[in-house]
């Protein structure tokens, strides 16, 4: 199962090995999965990367997907909001497995090795799920490999002022490195722009600590929050070497995930690779923004391995500064959304 | 005060209505608005929903509600049966994804003289708010500007305000266009007693096409109705129906309405529509449906019996053939519109399954958003007259 995640996470593509894994994936799915085969009844393999399947990235809150042949376990749920469903993804034993290793591997590559602490930025309740586990609690568990213990700052994750200072001044007496995960509104508003007691912000000035964010910038939009501030704030009393990570990621693409480098680009795995698509005609583009395909060799209890996000950017060429090889793309947001105008049907 | 009668004749005898202003120079005032609307579209509308309002500004249409309520103008002389007068207060209220129906409603209600109060929806695009804007900065002084400025009062406020109480107070007539449980609040909130309530409710429309009235006009006509709101129109098809036809000429239209679509809607749509058809082509696929997209991803459509349900996506539009008596069978419960392209519009039968069914409007295709006088098998507009008997 996916011999690439045996390299190297950002090392030199091969992209036959690639393509010839996504082609075996694709047809496990077209045997095992009723609802893809409606979908794709007529694919064939051979039209490269570009020419395998996908499934549009709103189909996970509309449809429960499944294939065949596996055992499943739980179901990972994206946070719902007013206007929409969550999305829903099975998962299975062996994709879990492979998973944790690709996120082990990607979160290795940015934050170290060290094992050391994890404070994570939300409360306890969504671990004990039957069932389900939130997007949210998967990220943060996505870390677990790298801890050597974890704790859950927040009384309540629905409010961020909720903070249990007493257990992070316990943490912060025993040890000097941490790890941080929170999704990225929370982070913002119950850490860098929380009221810290003073004492905890004396204590901060001897840790070194890195953060892990992730779930975008919408929520934060209204306070006019940038990425420059946003970091400064976490890291500027800090110890030196402390940083802050942020990363895109979809529920429908769970375990591999695209950390933004030190120069602001996203880059491929070597078990993965990103598509632009034109919306209009679906062709892959080279040199110019469009919708963002995410693929990956690592699903196989449900058909998300090739997925259409809601998202536009474009691929960069040319290698990064950062030195990461492979393939970088710019994530530039949502696609924009517009009201739509009916008539009396409320 | 009522100083202007205007004298129609219908089979009745003759019907003096009774306004605060001269009819004709209201509807000049109307009318004449409409060479400053050709110059510019506001930002707020599509050019088609500002095409419609210039047309609908019409003098022909601005008369229109008079001689289908009371008949044709007519000289001073005779005998007077009737005479109708404002009722006085009309109370209007209009939803959140409200399209061009605030502007419509505004439009004709302002010919009956009554004082309009007008609550729009507090989420939306405010289309009512926009043309009000813009009548008010191109009149010059007359009558209409000044029936805009000291009879007609719109605004936009939240569930829960105390504004909402004093509106339903004063109303003499109350229209609510909106879901059931909002208009079930506003219609027995306190009216006063002698008070009349319209409500205009969830409702959703079909077209009927018998095959060989399938000309590459109806198709057109199809296209243009069908794409200006999608599903989310009370008066769009949310499904065509081929009446007595087969599969594979429901798969034939399809095919037709594709080859069509790019010579009649040129431009692109947003990038959230066409990703969204993306997402609905799959989803129909899925769902059992035969679908396909249309140029530059406008709209998906699908083929498939009517017994199968449509999926929920805004720009997806399910053909079904079937026999006449399965497609009464699954006309849905809250049915307004069905728009026809027969090849006998005037076969008896039409009037029979109008007469049988819970269907409000049987109009051809073309006509299915013509929004007017007579809405949702009410005369609302001609209720908004308090109507004295007279023998004189």
């Amino acid at each position: 199962m996916s011999a690439l995640l045996d390299r190297p996470v950002y090392g030199p593509r091969e992209d036959g090995e690639f393509l010839s894994e996504m082609e075996q994936l694709t047809l496990h799915h077209l045997a095992g999965c009723k609802l893809y085969k409606q979908i794709w009844r007529g694919w064939q393999s051979g039209g490269g990367v570009a020419g395998l399947p996908f499934l549009h990235v709103g189909l996970f809150k509309r449809l429960l997907f499944c294939t065949d042949g596996l055992a499943h376990e739980r179901i990972l749920q994206s946070s719902s909001t007013i206007s929409s469903q969550p999305s829903q993804i099975i998962l299975d034993k062996i994709s879990s497995q492979l998973q944790s290793r690709s996120a082990l591997a990607i979160l290795k590559d940015f934050v170290g090795e060290r094992k050391r602490p994890l404070l994570i930025l939300d409360d306890s309740k969504s671990l004990r799920q039957r069932g389900t586990v939130s997007a949210r609690m998967a990220a943060a568990l996505s870390l677990s490999p790298l801890a050597t213990s974890m704790h859950f700052l927040l009384a309540d994750a629905g409010r961020p002022e909720s903070m249990k200072w007493d257990d992070l001044r316990s943490a912060l007496a025993a040890n000097r490195e941490f790890l941080i995960y929170g999704s990225t509104w929370l982070l913002w508003l119950s850490w860098g722009a929380g009221s810290m007691p003073e004492d905890i912000r004396r204590q901060l000035q001897s840790k070194r600590i890195h953060f892990v964010h992730s779930g975008g910038w919408k929520k934060l939009e209204h306070l006019r929050v940038n990425r420059e501030e946003f970091d400064t704030r976490l890291t500027r009393e800090l110890q030196p070497g402390s940083g802050v990570v942020d990363y895109y990621g979809l529920v429908e693409q769970v375990g591999v995930i695209y950390p933004l480098c030190e120069h602001g680009f996203r880059h491929v795995p070597i078990w993965a690779d990103v598509l632009v698509r034109d919306p209009y005609t679906l062709q892959a583009v080279e040199d110019q923004i469009g919708q963002i395909q995410l693929m990956n060799t690592l699903a196989h209890g449900a058909p998300y391995h090739s997925v259409l996000s809601e998202d536009v950017g474009s691929i960069i060429s040319g290698p990064c500064p950062c030195g990461r090889s492979g393939k970088r793309f710019e994530l530039l947001g949502r696609i924009p959304q517009a009201e739509v105008r009916g008539c009396a049907n409320v | 005060m009522c100083k202007h009668l205007h004298r129609f004749s219908s089979f009745r005898g003759a019907v003096v209505v009774s306004l605060p202003f001269d009819l004709d120079e209201l509807i000049g005032a109307w009318s004449g608005l409409r060479s400053s609307m050709r110059k510019a579209v506001p930002n707020e509308f599509s050019r088609d929903e500002w095409a419609y309002l210039i047309n609908f500004l019409s003098p022909e249409q601005l008369k229109r509600p008079y001689y289908e309520a009371f008949g044709a103008p007519a000289d001073a002389d005779g005998k007077v049966s009737g005479l109708a007068r404002p009722r006085g207060t009309v109370a209007v209220w209009l939803p959140n994804n409200v399209s061009l129906l605030g502007p419509l409603t505004l439009i004709l209600l302002t010919l009956t003289g009554n004082r309009l109060l007008l609550k729009g929806g507090s989420r939306s695009d405010d289309l009512t708010g926009a043309f009000l804007n813009f009548c008010r900065a191109h009149l010059t002084d007359g009558t209409l500007q000044e029936l805009l400025e000291r009879q007609v009062q719109y605004e936009i406020f939240q569930r829960g305000d105390e504004r909402q109480a004093a509106m339903v107070e004063e109303a003499d007539v109350r229209v609510v266009f909106g879901s059931e449980e909002a208009a079930a609040v506003i219609h027995s909130s306190g009216n006063p007693v002698k008070s009349i309530g319209f409500s205009f409710v969830d409702r959703q429309s079909q077209v009927w096409i018998e095959p060989e009235a399938a000309s590459d006009e109806v198709l057109r006509n199809l296209i243009q109705v069908f794409a200006i709101y999608g599903q989310a129109g009370c008066t769009s098809p949310r499904r065509v129906v081929i009446l007595e036809g087969t599969e594979r000429q429901a798969r034939q239209l399809r095919d037709r309405v594709l080859a069509l679509w790019p010579e009649v809607l040129r431009l692109k749509p947003s990038m959230h529509i066409a990703s969204a058809n993306t997402l609905a082509l799959q989803w129909a696929e899925a769902s059992g449906w035969d679908a396909a997209a249309a140029a530059n991803r406008a709209a998906v459509i699908g083929i498939g019996p009517i017994s199968l349900e449509p999926i929920d996506s805004p720009l997806f539009l399910p053909i079904s053939s079937s026999s006449l008596k399965n497609a009464i069978e699954h006309l849905p419960a809250n049915i307004q519109t069905l728009g026809h392209a027969f090849v006998a519009p005037s076969d008896v039968r039409w009037l029979e399954i109008a007469a049988s069914t819970k269907i409000k409007r049987l109009v051809p295709l073309a006509r299915m958003h013509h929004f007017g006088p007579l809405w949702d098998g009410e005369h609302f507009w001609r209720q908004c007259f308090e109507e004295v008997e007279v023998d004189l």
